[in-house]
């Protein structure tokens, strides 16, 4: 079996992992003994790093993962070589640029949207107001960028996973 | 006693509720949406019906609907739990004509502290201290409200007559801004509540939330089971509560002040059942009436934690005619008791309400541990109703020992397929301000984002980078097997695709 190399990403830092079989992985060079189980087809997973245990939640994110260990929470962008190779022949940052497609986390019905095409919206800003489970919810703007087409209106019906609003 | 209860009510406090009645040996009989079918209320009472609809105005909130099933099952009595038709007097009327016993308050109670303007004049005038404003004046103007407001003093608050929650309230630091916010807030009310009505009170800063379980029979006897402290709260909605009240620990005169006083509150409107009067306390210990809720409280397991008090079965029994079998005297406090309520909400994310399916669920279970809940391993969580998932409630010695206690149970439970704001309490749990006891309701901000602080020496980023590779390792794996699969009578492309939406 081939050994696969993957670049994974956290908030800046770089971790080259290569996966060399079943049981073993490089981590930026140091050879670890792994063992990964997850645990009843959910999102959370049985780990074993050189024997000692872990158990970390794994969760599939705005194109990235989230990794839950421990009340910590770690946002990893995962590439293997040939989607790093386009990313940096490109020369784009696969995280703070290209399109976003803001889609709704939830059903609900839509009660505010304080932007408007062409608006220049900053991380964190709040773009969509979203009501569900008897509670207003501000969804906002992973990353700095600007709002191109507002796919939703104000008391839209939306389903989850529908598409809102997109950011270049 | 009653022949047969029926719980109006889903979720965690239907189930609370099943249990009492199971315990005093009567049959319980649940009522469901299609969308709680497969909730544990529906499997574990002796009998359950179907509504309607997931959406409550469909189903939970059909009293006529709930009234027949009563009747036609043989169910002599209904108990609301809390929300949906609790503190509906015409419920309670209705089912009053019905000849069905309503467990909770009388209508007239009801409507009497319902409306929160005439709350607070009906229990002025039986010596309950109230917060300075515009109360006895009904249907004010704008131009009247602000001719008002300095006598009152800034700041302010301005909240409708009718409804709770927080919706409609505003913060008026000057009389130059407070126009346009008398204009929202009417506008605010007349959307939610249907009712513009609004009233001025003055804003107690630094204050506290502290309020008293009451539990009041037909025999006129009135006592009350001490206090909660309930001032930890985002966006009005409560998170952790805890007895007795840090604020007031040893003070056992001023416990017995607001209890006297939270008594004569209940006698103002003839109140029968259990009932809390919530006060806003200020940091020199003044409190004043804030209003009644005329039902169970989500948080009553704390008091019944340092009671050993089973309120459900208490009001079962006053609804039945029983008289209370303690007295005031017999009321001891014993040890401490904290609940953390599990939200299916996304701390890290602006506290976004998370839905799916639990594929999950190992409850904390040990020494001094009670978890109620509706739900298990399989359940979906559903956008139709709130998103309270868990009630994690424990009993210790001392606030110390309850709190340690707290946060080994809340590390014990696991809670897959959605997020909580599990992390939010165990950041409570180890705030140095939270830890001394020192802390008002507006210690948890409306816009807290939760940031996890990690020690870099750890090494649990690169246990994550490593998880994340191997989650994608294993997702490369699936599709190259499906891949493989070329006898298989689907294509490919569809069963990767089935694969990317179950895996979502």
């Amino acid at each position: 079996m081939s050994s696969e190399k993957y670049y994974a990403t956290i908030d800046g830092t770089d971790y080259v992992i290569e996966i060399t079989s079943d049981t073993n992985a490089t981590v930026n060079g140091k050879p670890r003994l792994i063992d990964y189980q997850q645990i009843k087809q959910g999102s959370s997973c049985s780990l074993l790093v050189d024997g000692k245990y872990y158990e970390p939640t794994v969760y599939q994110e705005n194109g990235g993962w989230e990794v839950l260990i421990q009340e910590c929470r770690f946002n990893v962008q995962v590439e293997d070589e040939r989607e790093r190779r386009l990313r940096l022949a490109s020369g784009e940052s696969a995280i703070t640029q290209g399109r976003f497609v803001l889609t709704s986390p939830m059903p609900g019905m839509v009660i505010d949207i304080p932007v408007k095409e062409g608006d220049e919206v900053s991380r964190g800003d709040v773009l969509v107001v979203l009501e569900s489970m008897k509670m207003q919810n501000e969804l906002i703007a992973p990353r700095d960028g600007v709002v191109s087409q507002i796919q939703a209106q104000v008391n839209d019906n939306v389903e989850r996973k529908e598409a809102l609003l997109t950011l270049e | 006693m009653f022949k047969k209860v029926l719980i109006a009510n889903r979720g965690e406090i239907a189930v609370r509720v099943i249990r009492s009645c199971r315990e005093m040996g009567i049959p319980a009989v649940a009522v469901f949406s299609d969308a709680d079918r497969h909730s544990l209320h529906v499997r574990y009472a002796d009998e359950a019906y179907r509504l309607g609809p997931p959406k409550a105005s469909e189903s939970y909130l059909l009293m006529d609907k709930i009234i027949k099933i009563a009747k036609d099952c043989g169910a002599d009595a209904i108990h609301p739990g809390y929300g949906f038709l609790a503190e509906r007097a015409d419920f309670s009327q209705a089912c009053l004509d019905n000849g069905i016993t309503f467990i909770g308050p009388k209508p007239a109670s009801i409507t009497a502290m319902g409306n929160k303007q005439m709350a607070r004049n009906t229990v002025r005038g039986a010596g309950v201290p109230v917060i300075p404003g515009t109360e006895g004046k009904d249907d004010l103007t704008d131009q009247e409200l602000l001719d008002l407001a300095p006598e009152i003093g800034f700041p302010l608050l301005v909240k409708p007559s009718a409804g709770g929650g927080g919706k409609g309230m505003r913060e008026v630091q000057n009389i130059e801004e407070m126009p346009s916010l008398l204009a929202a807030s009417r506008r605010e009310a007349e959307s939610s509540f249907g009712d513009g009505n609004i009233y001025l009170e003055k804003l107690i800063q630094g204050a506290r939330h502290i309020e008293i379980q009451i539990l009041a029979d037909q025999h006129g006897n009135v006592i009350h089971l001490g206090e909660r402290e309930c001032s930890l709260q985002r966006r009005h909605q409560k998170i952790l509560e805890e007895a007795p009240s840090p604020f007031i620990g040893e003070d056992q005169e001023m416990r017995d002040r607001m209890g006297t006083i939270a008594v004569q509150a209940a006698r103002s409107v003839d109140y029968i059942n259990a009932g809390t009067i919530e006060f806003l306390v200020d940091k020199e210990k003044n409190f004043y009436f804030l209003e009644m809720n005329t039902r169970l409280q989500v948080e009553h397991p704390v008091t019944e934690a340092v009671t050993g008090i089973d309120i459900v079965k208490e009001q079962i029994r006053i609804a039945a005619g029983k008289e209370l079998s303690f007295q005031q005297e017999d009321m001891q406090l014993q040890g401490w008791a904290m609940e953390c309520r599990v939200n299916a909400e996304d701390p890290f994310r602006g506290f976004i309400p998370s839905t799916g399916t639990i594929s999950h669920s190992l409850l904390p279970a040990g020494p001094g541990v009670r978890v109620d809940t509706g739900i298990y391993s399989g359940f979906e969580i559903s956008p139709y109703y709130d998103a309270l998932v868990s009630k994690v409630i424990v009993h210790g010695k001392t606030r110390e020992k309850t709190i340690a206690r707290m946060k080994r149970v809340l590390k014990e439970y696991r809670l897959i397929g959605i997020r909580t704001n599990i992390p939010l309490h165990l950041a409570l749990l180890d705030n140095p301000d939270f830890l001394a006891g020192e802390f008002d309701t507006q210690f948890v901000q409306d816009d807290i984002l939760l940031e996890s602080e990690v020690d870099p020496d750890n090494g649990l980023p690169e246990i994550a980078a490593l998880t994340a590779v191997l989650a994608t390792y294993k997702a490369n794996q699936l599709s190259a097997v499906d891949i493989d699969r070329g006898k298989s009578k689907l294509s490919n492309w569809k069963l990767a695709g089935r694969r990317e939406q179950t895996d979502s």
